[in-house]
């Protein structure tokens, strides 16, 4: 845990002189603990540059509603790398079009957040940012969980007809069910067989009948991430990781949260 | 009390306006009806009308003026439909200009880029990357020559927004008009001129208070004398409501800079009828309909006042509030940009309600870049449907009357005086700006309405509520990166083809007006003649007066 508080340089770079959104922001990050300098306006690269240094800032955020954001943010990254400061990021938010984000990213901004971005997510992505905590996108589906009655009477269709190779069948205690995995390209399907009416997978087939169950996603930082989605006010079915099927820990996230789809987070092997 | 100088009832004295005006300006028909064939009248008033009721509210064209300061209204004439537009050189500008003008607009509207409004030439390096991006760039006589080519200058009026350096862009306009043979006293418009707004929300400034007011009064004596038709100043709430303010702020902001204005006047010697017919008012339109509507009543009662009772001006002129609206940019949304269409649509209306002089709507595209023509064009044609279709300017202040806008309009001005009453105690508006009063107002009001919205108190369709999944936009305006390198070589060739040695005599002359109390308008005039810069000539005025460097 970082002890000091986070300091942040908020700079209005160029010639524009709308600064509601750069107030706004500047206090709402002191509302969340964050010591602020504000610039003023009219500030150059290399003034600002030079007042991030001084001011021993952690991050600086940029301001632009004038359209001369394309030209202003990468000079401020520029300007830090030339004074020995590549090390402090930076950030961005005005009238800045979706399409041009890219290029603000590949000149080294950090993150553009545009109009109508909550400020609690900004403060938010600025400790994660500083924290090193930013959350990486899901590796990979690790598979494809499909609820059925019976795992003798659906293998079949998967082994015969689509030709897939059975890799195992073994039993979840925890979740009253039997699994079997079957490989398909750098992904498997799981077929979810009920082992009691207690089982989860029991009610999802009196209530929908058998069908597409879940979908699985490695990761591999489990226990950050619960506590970051849980942060961010993601709906989780589980806080904590459990034990879960060939040797993973695994954790559920609530249906609500994503449209509907259930998905599983898993981590095979150590955490890192 | 009588309110007219005759024995008249304002009744009579209505009727009697009704008659001179509509020899000028006759009705847009002979009679005026709703689909059913009812009749429309021209104003609606109640039964019994006592004398609270007649100086309170009275008649339109008559004080106060809060029904309004023509005796017909649009009746007669619509507002004029002027949009704001400008963006890189003077040539694109130019083909904007006429289009919207072969479109049915009635008046310009130039938007300057930031460095010709905070006097920077295109080649200063303090105009890296901003040249051409928010306006067109205007650094000589020669760019202003092309941006009004073929335009008559004696047929449209022109406002323009430009404030610290209004004097100079003002002695190009008078410079072309010359050029195209039209007497400075025939030309009309607006320069918005109004630098205290500036220091409280929108940050084009260049020199400290007292030398800018200074130059505002040189501006308003020069017009007072050589360009009677012009507005001298734009007394502007409307970037005072986009930074953050409440409607009564803006209201109560912008009529303390106005007096501030008007002070300033009469203490470099200025008679206040001899000016104040040519201020001239800048508002906002948001969201919330009767509040909006009440806000310009409630404003234009304020200042009849104010200048009747507190500066005893005697010309009818001087009291009433003329502004123009425009339609408030921040409550637009870079999600679903549709939907301000409906938005620019409801304030457009509250502003026709609120009986606006002249009217910009904005484009559905702005929370995103600079409107394309598609988008201008669609903002242009909502203040046509309300003019033309929606029968709101049959009659006069439809909502007056109403128990719930009367009662808005009476308790916007009550609150807005107690502002005025707490800025007269800093001393004045210059000096409440100089310690930051206004500015943390505003930004107070700002940071609660953003909270109200991050926690859903307030909902934005389509921002916090009632979400899509977001589509790119491509079809947006760019300006061309290549338009900066073009607009420096241009600049260049004309410092190099001009009579040198008469820019650096003029630029002398324009120092020593400076540095004494006498009107530096004509040396500014001179000196754009011979194709002085806007930043040549601000830059004289910086190391005269020096720069302001903020809060």
């Amino acid at each position: 845990m970082r002890m000091k508080p986070i300091r942040v340089l908020i700079a209005k770079p160029g010639l524009d002189g709308h600064d509601r959104g750069a107030l706004i922001i500047a206090q709402a990050l002191r509302d969340h603990g964050m010591e602020v300098i504000y610039t003023g306006l009219r500030q150059s690269a290399v003034q600002i540059a030079r007042a991030a240094i001084q001011e021993d800032v952690d991050v600086v955020g940029l301001s632009s509603l004038s359209g001369a954001h394309k030209s202003l943010f990468p000079k401020v990254v520029q300007a830090l790398e030339e004074q020995g400061a590549s090390d402090i990021p930076v950030v961005g938010g005005g009238v800045i079009p979706a399409e041009d984000i890219p290029f603000l990213e590949e000149k080294g901004v950090n993150k553009i957040f545009t109009s109508g971005s909550p400020t609690d997510a900004i403060a938010l992505y600025i400790k994660q940012l500083l924290n090193k905590e930013t959350i990486e996108a899901p590796k990979r589906i690790a598979h494809i969980g499909i609820a059925v009655e019976s795992i003798d009477a659906a293998l079949p269709f998967y082994q015969h007809n689509l030709h897939l190779e059975l890799e195992a069948v073994e039993v979840v205690e925890s979740e009253q069910v039997r699994v079997a995995f079957l490989k398909i390209g750098e992904t498997m399907f799981e077929l979810l067989e009920p082992l009691s009416d207690d089982s989860p997978i029991q009610s999802f087939l009196t209530k929908k009948g058998e069908g597409v169950h879940h979908i699985a996603l490695e990761v591999d930082d489990l226990t950050k991430r619960l506590e970051q989605y849980k942060e961010q006010g993601v709906r989780l079915i589980h806080e904590q990781p459990k034990q879960g099927a060939h040797d993973s820990q695994i954790a559920f996230l609530h249906p609500k949260a994503a449209n509907g789809v259930l998905f599983e987070l898993c981590q095979h092997g150590e955490e890192e | 009390m009588n309110t007219s100088s005759s024995d008249q009832h304002p009744k009579q004295k209505w009727e009697k306006d009704v008659e001179k005006t509509t020899e000028r300006f006759p009705e847009r028909k002979k009679a005026f009806h709703t689909s059913s064939e009812i009749p429309v009248e021209r104003l609606y008033t109640p039964e019994q009308m006592d004398e609270d009721y007649i100086e309170e509210i009275g008649f339109p064209g008559q004080y106060p003026y809060t029904r309004g300061i023509q005796p017909t209204m649009y009746r007669s004439r619509y507002w004029t439909m002027r949009q704001y537009a400008g963006f890189g050189s003077a040539e694109e500008t130019n083909e904007r200009f006429r289009y919207l003008l072969k479109q049915g607009q009635t008046g310009l509207s130039v938007a300057f880029d930031l460095p010709t409004q905070i006097g920077y030439d295109s080649d200063d390096p303090m105009a890296d990357g901003e040249v051409g991006k928010v306006g067109v760039a205007i650094d000589s006589l020669k760019d202003m020559e092309q941006l009004f080519d073929q335009i008559p200058l004696d047929k449209v009026s022109t406002s323009m927004t430009i404030n610290a350096p209004a004097s100079i862009l003002l002695a190009m306009y008078i410079a072309v008009g010359e050029k195209q043979g039209v007497a400075p006293e025939k030309l009309t418009g607006t320069i918005q001129n109004d630098i205290l707004k500036e220091y409280i929300a929108r940050g084009t400034y260049i020199y400290p208070p007292k030398p800018s007011m200074r130059l505002i009064t040189d501006i308003f004596g020069y017009c007072q004398e050589h360009l009677p038709k012009f507005n001298t100043i734009s007394i502007s709430g409307y970037h005072i409501r986009e930074a953050g303010s409440t409607a009564v702020q803006e209201v109560a902001f912008t009529i303390a800079n106005g007096m501030a204005y008007v002070d300033a006047a009469i203490e470099a010697g200025l008679e206040v009828d001899q000016f104040a017919p040519r201020l001239a008012f800048f508002f906002n339109a948001h969201n919330q309909f009767f509040e909006e509507a009440a806000k310009f009543r409630a404003a234009r009662r304020m200042w009849a006042k104010i200048m009747k009772e507190h500066y005893g001006a005697e010309n009818p002129k001087s009291w009433k509030l003329r502004f123009h609206t425009q339609t408030g940019g921040s409550t637009l949304t870079a999600q679903q940009p549709d939907n301000n269409i409906v938005r620019v649509t409801l304030q457009a209306l509250a502003a026709v309600m609120g009986g606006t002089q002249s009217l910009h709507t904005n484009s559905r595209d702005e929370a995103l870049a600079l409107p394309t023509e598609d988008s201008a064009r669609i903002a242009l044609r909502t203040q046509q449907i309300i003019a033309n279709e929606s029968g709101v300017a049959d009659t006069i202040d439809p909502l007056a009357g109403s128990y719930y806008v009367e009662s808005l309009t009476d308790q916007i001005e009550k609150e807005a005086n107690a502002y005025l009453d707490r800025i007269k105690e800093f001393g004045g508006a210059v000096q409440a700006v100089e310690e930051g009063y206004m500015q943390r107002e505003i930004h107070k009001a700002a940071y609660d309405a953003q909270k109200r919205i991050e926690s859903n108190e307030d909902i934005v369709v389509g921002m916090n509520e009632y979400k899509l999944e977001e589509e790119i936009h491509a079809d947006l305006l760019r300006v061309d990166e290549a338009l900066e390198q073009a607009q420096i070589k241009k600049t260049q060739d004309v410092r190099s083809s001009r009579d040198q040695e008469s820019v650096n005599h003029c630029l002398k002359n324009l120092r020593e007006a400076a540095k004494g109390k006498e009107n530096v308008m004509p040396h500014i005039v001179a000196a754009v003649k011979v194709y002085a810069t806007v930043g040549e000539i601000a830059n004289v005025l910086r190391e005269e007066f020096g720069e302001y460097t903020g809060m």
